[in-house]
């Protein structure tokens, strides 16, 4: 590596990302500390997913700057992104249902031999995942979909993860299994999570965003954050509601 | 337990069983009602109809289940190759004669990859910019136009017309070639011509691009080899014809059919790089374009060929007189018809039929046990995620358009010697085609096998059925319609299609 080992892993500065006419992204800005867990929160259509569509080059940003480990993302296309070390774990799991999963997992390795290599991790944090080796995609439960889409993100060496949304529609046994998971990863990776479950959320950043109206409005520490009912209940209303039910 | 997997069977394969489980019981009662002879001669018919639906459906339903890309040019592939096939096979004067010339042109385009860093870096002003770009396309039109002044293209065409006649020694009638010493400046002129468009298109001076120097050292290699094979091409030109012609028939059919190919297949590639690609915005312009573009091919073929039908002959491997008594008296006999349970059978649609089962397979094999027939699975389902891992989708698509246009040309050369070669071949091939993967459901390769299946026997035992009673054979034609109405009622998304 000839760049200066820097502090931070990923720094997007005012991106402006439209999708079609509509103009969703007005100004994100977020920076991800090496080797943190960095939860982007806010309300239902703030923006969180299209921000990290717009880092991994899905909804390629208009304007604005992305720097990945001192790279500029900007005018690169999505799988070259990918490829510098960036895995996806997107909302609603995308897993290939008419592909086994060891088949999903295979189409992730960007060398040859690499799902072997990160085998032990994988099965240690989803065990379920190897008795499922042979099944197709669409034999796995919501639970079992989730932890191939996170495994997925594993199989190839990526510094940074990606992560939208691991808890939607999982039961609280496994959202505990996630948790632990992601914890784990934060070990040896870096991740940036988005996250209705403000619980979760709190539990597992170190640092947060909040996004509003397509802008970052908030950010800080964890910690500072659970301080400020206030702050809470202005932006994420809503997610503690949903909370308490 | 068990039930439960045999529910899971029956969600998964219970379209096949039923599917299969009529087409027998429709193969009973055809043979009681029938009679053997005709029954197992329609039979026939109808497979060999069904492969070379196959080879057609299977590329249209990849393409378009991969990049959403309705591909009306699928047919002029099927046609083209049929006529290099033809050309090939008759006299390959035409073939060799515009080798160096293509070959020259693409590695002047070709350079466009590597030289892109360069080009970009140069200083030129910003408001210079496009009209350098323009003067360039412009002066290298007019090299190309000069390049091309005065070769005689319709004489070079003519010469498999004159080979069919002149069975001899067929060119010692037409030998429209020019000499070296005149014709050499024509692949040079194409050289520049392409490399003046490559500059343009790589646009001097913009320095708002990408550029991976990867890919620029890959590209030289490639120039290089394509510069190599232009030369060659510039020398043989005129004796390759002729070795072509004096070699075993044989073998030269086999040389036909992939040359067909790979034709089809680079034709494939430049219309997916220069037509589709940069369209994939404008979805619906990849429509027109393709839609165009087989006008223009089919005019062009008319223009060399003109508007007239011809029969390529079969090679000499099925075309011994009399009868084979069964096919393993074939192997040693090569007779032109073979008898099987009591019918007489033209051995070349059985080869037909084989053709369509080996490519069925080996596309069953690279779907299924490759990592390329992986992505192309989970692209069908879900491309923004595949190129989320990490894969280049845009390359992939490129892959499977060559392929689809590949497979669509062999099945064009390969019917070529029983159906007539004419610029129009290709339309009812594309029409039935696109029926093919509507029944089978977009995106699946199997879906097009059983769909190709159903209706070339449909077709078959229709033609039978309207010649029997004497009805319109417009009946045979529509029934391939019913059964894409009938299915469409029952299964909305196709035979193997995903239920969304």
């Amino acid at each position: 590596m000839p760049e200066p080992q820097d502090d931070y892993i990923l720094t997007v500065d005012t991106i402006h990302t439209f999708i079609g006419q509509f103009h969703i992204l007005e100004g994100v800005s977020l920076k991800v500390r090496r080797g943190s867990i960095t939860v982007l929160l806010g309300r239902n259509g703030a923006g969180k997913t299209t921000t990290l569509k717009s880092i991994l080059g899905l909804t390629p940003p208009r304007q604005g700057q992305i720097l990945f480990d001192g790279q500029e993302l900007q005018g690169r296309r999505a799988f070259d992104i990918a490829n510098l070390g960036i895995g996806y774990v997107p909302e609603h799991r995308a897993i290939f249902r008419n592909l086994s999963v060891m088949e999903n997992l295979r189409l992730a390795e960007r060398k040859k031999g690499d799902l072997n290599r990160k085998a032990d991790l994988i099965f240690g944090l989803f065990p379920d995942l190897k008795r499922l080796y042979k099944l197709p995609g669409n034999h796995l439960s919501g639970g079992q979909q989730q932890m191939l889409a996170v495994a997925r993100a594993l199989v190839a060496d990526n510094r940074l993860l990606l992560i939208d949304e691991p808890s939607e529609g999982l039961a609280p046994v496994l959202i505990e299994q996630m948790m632990t998971a992601i914890r784990q990863l934060s070990a040896t990776t870096t991740v940036l999570l988005v996250e209705q479950n403000f619980i979760m959320a709190s539990q597992l950043g170190q640092a947060y965003y909040i996004i509003d109206d397509g802008k970052t409005v908030h950010e800080g520490a964890m910690a500072e954050l659970l301080q400020d009912q206030a702050l809470i209940h202005r932006y994420l209303g809503a997610t503690i509601g949903r909370q308490g039910a | 337990m068990q039930n439960n997997s045999f529910k899971q069977f029956w969600a998964e394969r219970g379209t096949l069983v039923v599917v299969f489980g009529l087409l027998l019981i429709l193969s009973g009662v055809g043979w009681l009602t029938m009679g053997r002879e005709p029954f197992v001669r329609t039979a026939l018919s109808g497979l060999t109809l069904g492969a070379l639906y196959f080879m057609v459906a299977a590329g249209l339903t990849l393409i378009f289940g991969l990049m959403d890309v309705l591909n009306f040019a699928h047919g002029t592939m099927f046609m083209v190759g049929a006529y290099m096939g033809w050309q090939f096979f008759t006299n390959p004067t035409f073939l060799f004669g515009l080798a160096p010339l293509i070959l020259a042109l693409l590695t002047g385009l070709l350079t466009g990859t590597p030289l892109r860093p360069t080009v970009m870096a140069w200083s030129v002003p910003e408001r210079w910019q496009k009209p350098l770009r323009t003067a360039l396309a412009v002066v290298a039109l007019v090299v190309g136009v000069v390049a091309l002044n005065g070769l005689d293209f319709i004489g070079l065409a003519d010469t498999a017309l004159v080979a069919t006649m002149v069975a001899a020694n067929p060119l010692a009638e037409a030998t429209p070639q020019e000499p070296l010493a005149r014709f050499w400046l024509r692949p040079a002129l194409l050289l520049v011509a392409g490399l003046l468009l490559a500059v343009a298109q790589a646009g001097p001076g913009d320095k708002t691009q990408m550029v991976h120097r990867s890919t620029a050292r890959r590209g030289w290699i490639v120039v290089a080899v394509l510069a190599v094979l232009t030369v060659v091409a510039v020398f043989v030109r005129e004796a390759a014809p002729i070795a072509v012609l004096h070699m075993n028939a044989d073998w030269r059919f086999v040389l036909a059919l992939l040359t067909g190919t790979l034709i089809g297949a680079g034709l494939g590639a430049v219309v997916e790089l220069t037509l589709i690609r940069p369209l994939y915005v404008r979805p619906f312009y990849q429509v027109l374009v393709t839609l165009g573009l087989a006008y223009v091919l089919r005019e062009l073929i008319m223009l060399f060929w003109k508007p007239l039908a011809y029969q390529m002959s079969r090679p000499p491997l099925f075309s011994q007189p009399g009868k084979a008594a069964n096919l393993l008296a074939w192997f040693s006999g090569h007779n032109t018809t073979v008898d099987i349970l009591g019918v007489t059978f033209p051995s070349y649609r059985l080869f037909i039929i084989v053709l369509g089962v080996v490519m069925l397979i080996a596309l069953g094999i690279l779907m299924n046990y490759s990592r390329l027939g992986m992505i192309i699975r989970a692209g069908v389902q879900d491309r923004e995620m595949v190129e989320a891992l990490g894969i280049n989708v845009r390359r992939v698509f490129t892959i499977v358009f060559v392929l689809g246009a590949g497979l669509a040309a062999l099945g064009g050369i390969g019917a070529a010697p029983f159906i007539p070669v004419q610029p129009a071949m290709g339309d009812a091939f594309q029409l039935q085609g696109f029926i093919t993967v509507v029944i089978g459901g977009m995106g699946s390769y199997s879906g097009a096998a059983i769909g190709a299946l159903l209706l070339g026997l449909a077709r078959a035992f229709g033609d039978y059925l309207a010649l029997k009673f004497q009805l319109s054979p417009a009946i045979a034609e529509a029934s391939t319609v019913i059964i894409m109405a009938i299915v469409l009622l029952l299964r909305p998304a196709g035979l193997m299609g995903k239920k969304e």
